[in-house]
């Protein structure tokens, strides 16, 4: 198999049941079924430009190809409580905003060095006590940050490509060389 | 024979449960055991024991949906989406807290034996002598040398791996090969060693895993994912140990989705005749008649079949004579330890997950030790490298942070306390006779706290957790202490306490209960003590103790 198919069949695993595209998608609605939040497809968008940023493609799969942020979606609706999702949306607003007037344009229609630019300042201050941001527009950034790390890094791709997961190790060794990559 | 006559009723098929129908199977009696909940039949059913972690939705998360379905489970991990069908319903099954308790329950076949913790310890004389020692609650009938050669016939049985470190606080067993430290902890161990002078000690676990193939059971594969079911029987449960056995015999029935509701109790006899049986699933009620009745339904669900039976001939149940039957609730209490980082070894990783850990035994109050509480506490911990939630400087995003993720963190090195919790008497279940299940049954109320011996306990805990970290080497020692409630433990012991008196004890030296000699309870209900180690090494031992001598007095007709 040529290694985009891989990639690309690798993403739709990842993707799981419950996450494959819905037929009867509205149009401007999000590509997967959600129950507690309303995203539209400009935002579902945005939340994969976000996490392309943070786990860009290289000469390996971005967090696009492993749709990660329809993983982000996923956490939000089933794992968050309302305030934060609230929080969520609310952010997710105020960062378009932001974006729109630092930039007269959406983040997905950005340079990759603008993107990174906002996203490390967000990062840098993330603070509580500094207010260059607000509170809203921090637990977005960190939701989608988080979760799309943890997408990644327990996505079968990282698990199976990056690192050395092994369902069944069959052996203990104290002692191993940090050469060999493992997740555990 | 009628159709529900047997020769023996075992109520509850949890460790103990599964022990003692193992042994009163094994010794030829006809055996039925009753299980509260459903079927879970080994390998077949643990539905999510060969799933790889990208297969759980939330990558074995909790949902809002589950937190909401699991109000008292989600206050600890036993909440997640990899095991939750283990865990009883929160809503079906709900109690009263008369003061926060966290009970963590596993209502089907095999019981908590399928999600435990698998520390496996002895006990030593210390621990059976303390009470009388320090003049509180009452006196162990029974001292370490009678228990002796039952932990071993329970280990060699169930299959413990463990080192013979030679510590007269925690006395060896009959051990499968250890498993083994890794770099780290060695070093921290050998650190320990030398800075305390061999005044205290850090161990390797000792665990209910096998390190090498027994009774048809596959040994340990390193997998770490034992609270899922073990596909290999690499763990001890009652369905990969004793319930085979038990079968073997061709004397066992079980039947899930029988809650005993009573233990029928004959005044002329002065004995259980056999217990009383709502069926689950279909709200009938049955009697099941049996010589004898092992009650190990766990230490709170115990108490209250107890508390449900002859009442007629005693307001507060049978066994209840004494005044302590649902008295003397306790747990082991902790969420208190330490952790830090270490450095070095960072050409060092180790491969394959352990399901073990390191145990540092207790020290508090021993040889020269002297505290403001009495007692003591162990630790158990680990070391390992830190995954992508570290700390990478300057790169937070990006291709640099993307590759970054793939290398392992720095090692950290973590510990949490168990500390002994005393018995009281008035930390104490009863029945609440307001408030129902999804069966119409009254439920119990739990009323039990952590109280100043154990509150200054846990002071000790921390500042010694840290104090060790730091005379190991570790860096940035960070403590924690939280929650301090009972229940968390999930070592609920006590409620049915064995003596020397039946007016201050509700068992004899046999597990046998006072009032009706023909019912013995051997889950932790007969815990006189807490100490500090785990207890359900010691529930298997008992257990097959009590059923030994059980067999014997059916035999000689005292019974």
């Amino acid at each position: 198999m040529h290694r985009r198919t891989v990639i690309k069949n690798l993403a739709l695993i990842i993707g799981g049941a419950a996450l494959l595209p819905s037929c009867l998608q509205e149009k401007g609605k999000a590509s997967i079924g959600l129950k507690n939040v309303d995203v539209s497809a400009d935002q579902e968008k945005l939340i994969g430009d976000i996490a392309e940023t943070i786990i860009p493609k290289t000469n390996t799969p971005g967090a696009k190809d492993l749709q990660l942020h329809l993983f982000v979606l996923k956490m939000v609706d089933d794992c968050y409580t309302k305030k934060d999702q609230q929080d969520f949306m609310t952010g997710m607003g105020q960062f378009n905003d932001l974006i729109n007037k630092r930039y007269g344009r959406v983040f997905g229609d950005c340079d990759t060095k603008q993107r990174e630019q906002t996203l490390l300042s967000i990062e840098q201050n993330k603070d509580p006590k500094i207010t260059t941001y607000s509170t809203e527009l921090k637990i977005f950034y960190g939701i989608v940050k988080n979760q799309t790390i943890n997408g990644y890094t327990t996505s079968k791709y990282f698990m199976t490509k990056q690192v050395v997961y092994e369902l069944v190790p069959g052996r203990y060794n104290a002692f191993y060389p940090v050469k060999m990559k493992q997740a555990v | 024979m009628s159709a529900n006559t047997y020769d023996a009723i075992v109520i509850g098929s949890g460790i103990s449960g599964g022990w003692a129908a193992k042994e009163l199977t094994e010794k030829g009696l006809k055996t039925i055991m009753l299980e509260r909940g459903r079927n879970i039949e080994h390998i077949k059913d643990y539905v999510n024991a060969n799933k790889d972690p990208w297969e759980f939705p939330h990558r074995g998360g909790r949902t809002q949906k589950m937190i909401d379905d699991y109000p008292v489970l989600k206050r600890d991990y036993p909440l997640n989406e990899t095991n939750l069908d283990y865990w009883a319903s929160d809503k079906d099954s709900p109690y009263t807290e008369v003061k926060r308790f966290d009970w963590f329950r596993g209502y089907h076949v095999g019981g908590r034996s399928l999600m435990w913790g698998r520390q496996s310890y002895r006990w030593a004389d210390v621990d059976f002598e303390a009470n009388l020692k320090d003049g509180i609650a009452v006196d162990w009938p029974i001292r370490y040398k009678d228990v002796a050669p039952w932990y071993s016939y329970a280990e060699k049985f169930a299959g413990i791996s463990g080192n013979k470190d030679g510590l007269a606080i925690l006395p060896d067993g009959d051990f499968m090969p250890p498993m083994e430290m890794n770099c780290v902890e060695k070093d921290v161990a050998k650190r320990l060693k030398d800075h305390y002078k061999e005044a205290r000690d850090m161990i390797i676990g000792r665990t209910a895993n096998i390190t090498v193939p027994h009774n048809n059971r596959t040994n340990c594969q390193y997998r770490n994912k034992c609270w899922l079911g073990c596909p290999f029987g690499a763990y001890f449960s009652t369905q990969s140990a004793t319930l085979p056995a038990a079968m073997a015999t061709g004397n066992l029935t079980v039947r899930p989705w029988s809650i005993v509701t009573k233990i029928l109790y004959d005044k002329d006899t002065k004995k259980a005749k056999g217990v009383e049986v709502l069926d689950a699933e279909t709200n009938q009620t049955y009697e099941y008649f049996a010589k004898i009745v092992f009650v190990n339904a766990s230490t709170i669900n115990s108490a209250w079949i107890l508390m449900n039976s002859a009442t007629d001939v005693w307001d507060g149940g049978l066994g209840s004579s004494s005044g302590e039957l649902g008295h003397n609730l306790m747990d082991h209490h902790l969420g208190v330890g330490a952790s830090g980082r270490y450095e070095g070894f960072e050409d060092k990783y180790y491969f394959g997950r352990r399901a073990n850990g390191f145990y540092i035994p207790r020290f508090a109050n021993l040889g020269g030790d002297k505290r403001d509480f009495i007692r003591g506490f162990g630790y158990q911990g680990g070391a390992n490298r830190e995954g992508w939630s570290r700390d990478i400087a300057e790169l937070n995003i990006g291709g640099a942070f993307k590759d970054a993720l793939t290398e392992p963190g720095s090692w950290s090195v973590g510990m949490g306390g168990f500390g002994e919790t005393l018995p009281y008497h008035d930390n104490k279940v009863t029945i609440d006779k307001t408030k129902k299940d999804k069966w119409g049954l009254p439920v119990v109320a739990i009323d039990a706290e952590l109280k100043d011996n154990e509150k200054k306990m846990r002071i000790a805990m921390e500042n010694e957790g840290k104090a060790m970290l730091e005379a190991a080497g570790v860096k940035d020692v960070q403590t924690h202490s939280s929650n301090p409630f009972l229940g968390r433990g999930i070592h609920e012991m006590g409620t049915a306490r064995m003596g020397r008196d039946p007016k201050t004890s509700v068992l004899n030296q046999w597990n046998q209960v006072w009032d009706a000699k023909n019912v013995f309870v051997t889950d932790g209900s007969f815990m006189v003590s807490s100490a500090c180690q785990n207890p359900s090494l010691t529930y298997m031992a008992m257990t097959a103790r009590a059923a030994n001598y059980a067999v014997e007095a059916l035999k000689k007709n005292e019974i």
